[in-house]
């Protein structure tokens, strides 16, 4: 049965270069198919035309670099793993190390303030004088100001975890707080340690540190600026 | 190492072959320019993640039309892009035209963009793709003979537009 003129141009818009046997066959039964089969096509070159708009200037390059991308983090990813684990390995480590120095520092300040502590501060009574200080001070290469030498009522040199330091007793409205100043030693500044019925607030300084001791009831941490900005170290470059 | 040369030449063929005509589909579905380049990005993005599953390279072209199939009515659903007028989108053609064919084209081209989706996408496929009406059929999930109409609606909605008055025709009048 042969194709209506109706049925071809539903063909022709449905698949306008649709090569099946019977849409050829329509197409060459009659002029008027054929006609149509051409404006057909002509129709549909300007629709493609019309459709084919360009793509932007590397769409296909930025496409491909997703690919590349994901090899490159392919190929980091065992550094960056490993540097992970080092991190994470250093960190630890960092912790633990400063753990221990903790521990060092509060056993050292637990031993020498159970041997020396309420000795010197009995001693402090007395009062010390300017030169005292003057003398203590400039041997481990530092200098009281004024707000903290007019403070000391005792001073002299003490072992520390790292060669030779001062132990101090100043005075208080709380009443007397030793300090002890470790030239050579580094703390976590504000690290607080307990001992004895003691307690200690750790005072980093520009060259080495500084304890501040007191009874529990007393509030050692509002000494830290003064012996922070008084305490001057490293004055001389050795 | 061999494997991921592979899989890297692989689809990098496929960017190749595809992602200019996923981008003239995604651009003429969503009308938005930046939408339409976002689209195919994220269609490769997948499709680079999923390059395993793809077993036979000869569907691949209809894989990646899924894909980003998918992926505009992911879009679609957080937000409805805007429609932008075709000729501030379209790049302009280097072709050399007739004041009368260019005017025609653009005419053309507001006509598709106001096709109703139902007519607009599988003419696309068709055109774009170069898609048989049963490989439509199979993209859209309808029968053959449903595409065959909606193809022929598509293209006599375009040509009364042509007819009616190439150059001065109201394009909404007739959508």
């Amino acid at each position: 049965m042969s194709m209506s003129f109706s049925e071809f141009k539903k063909l022709l818009g449905a698949d306008p270069f649709g090569r099946e046997p019977e849409t050829l066959d329509a197409r060459n039964s009659a002029p008027e198919f054929e006609q149509a089969a051409a404006t057909a096509e002509a129709f549909e070159h300007k629709l493609r035309s019309a459709l084919h708009v360009q793509a932007p200037a590397g769409l296909i390059a930025d496409i491909q670099s997703i690919s590349q991308q994901s090899a490159e983090r392919r190929n980091w990813m065992p550094f960056a793993l490993a540097a992970s684990v080092l991190v994470a390995i250093s960190a630890i480590g960092m912790v633990w190390k400063q753990s221990q120095e903790l521990a060092q520092i509060e056993a050292y300040l637990a031993d020498h303030y159970s041997v020396d502590g309420d000795a010197f501060i009995a001693r402090a009574a007395d009062g010390v004088s300017e030169q005292a200080i003057s003398k203590v001070m400039t041997s481990l290469n530092a200098a009281a100001g004024q707000e903290l030498s007019e403070r000391i009522q005792y001073i002299s040199f003490c072992p520390t975890p790292e060669g030779r330091g001062a132990h101090m007793v100043v005075s208080t409205p709380e009443g007397p707080i030793t300090i002890i100043f470790m030239p050579d030693t580094s703390v976590n500044d504000g690290d607080l340690v307990e001992f004895d019925q003691m307690h200690a607030y750790l005072v980093n300084l520009e060259h080495g540190s500084a304890a501040i001791i007191g009874g529990l009831n007393q509030p050692v941490e509002t000494l830290k600026l003064v012996v922070k900005s008084s305490l001057k170290t490293g004055l001389v470059d050795v | 190492m061999t494997s991921d040369t592979d899989r890297t030449s692989r689809f990098n063929e496929l960017a190749t072959a595809y992602s200019t005509d996923l981008y003239r589909y995604a651009m003429w579905i969503c009308g938005n320019d930046a939408l339409a380049k976002d689209l195919v990005q994220e269609t490769f993005l997948r499709a680079w993640k999923a390059l395993d599953s793809l077993k036979d390279i000869g569907a691949a072209k209809s894989w990646l039309i899924t894909i980003l199939r998918r992926e505009y009515a992911r879009t679609f659903e957080r937000k409805v892009p805007k429609f932008s007028d075709v000729e501030t989108v379209v790049v302009p053609d280097d072709e050399e035209l007739e004041p009368d064919e260019r005017a025609e084209r653009v005419l053309l081209r507001k006509g598709i963009m106001k096709l109703d989706s139902k007519y607009r996408e599988p003419l696309l496929l068709q055109v774009v793709f170069g898609h048989s009406c049963a490989e439509i059929s199979e993209q859209l999930g309808i029968s053959k003979s449903a595409v065959m109409t909606q193809l022929f609606r598509a293209r006599e909605k375009l040509k009364i537009l042509l007819q009616k008055d190439g150059v001065t025709g109201n394009v909404h009048e007739l959508f």
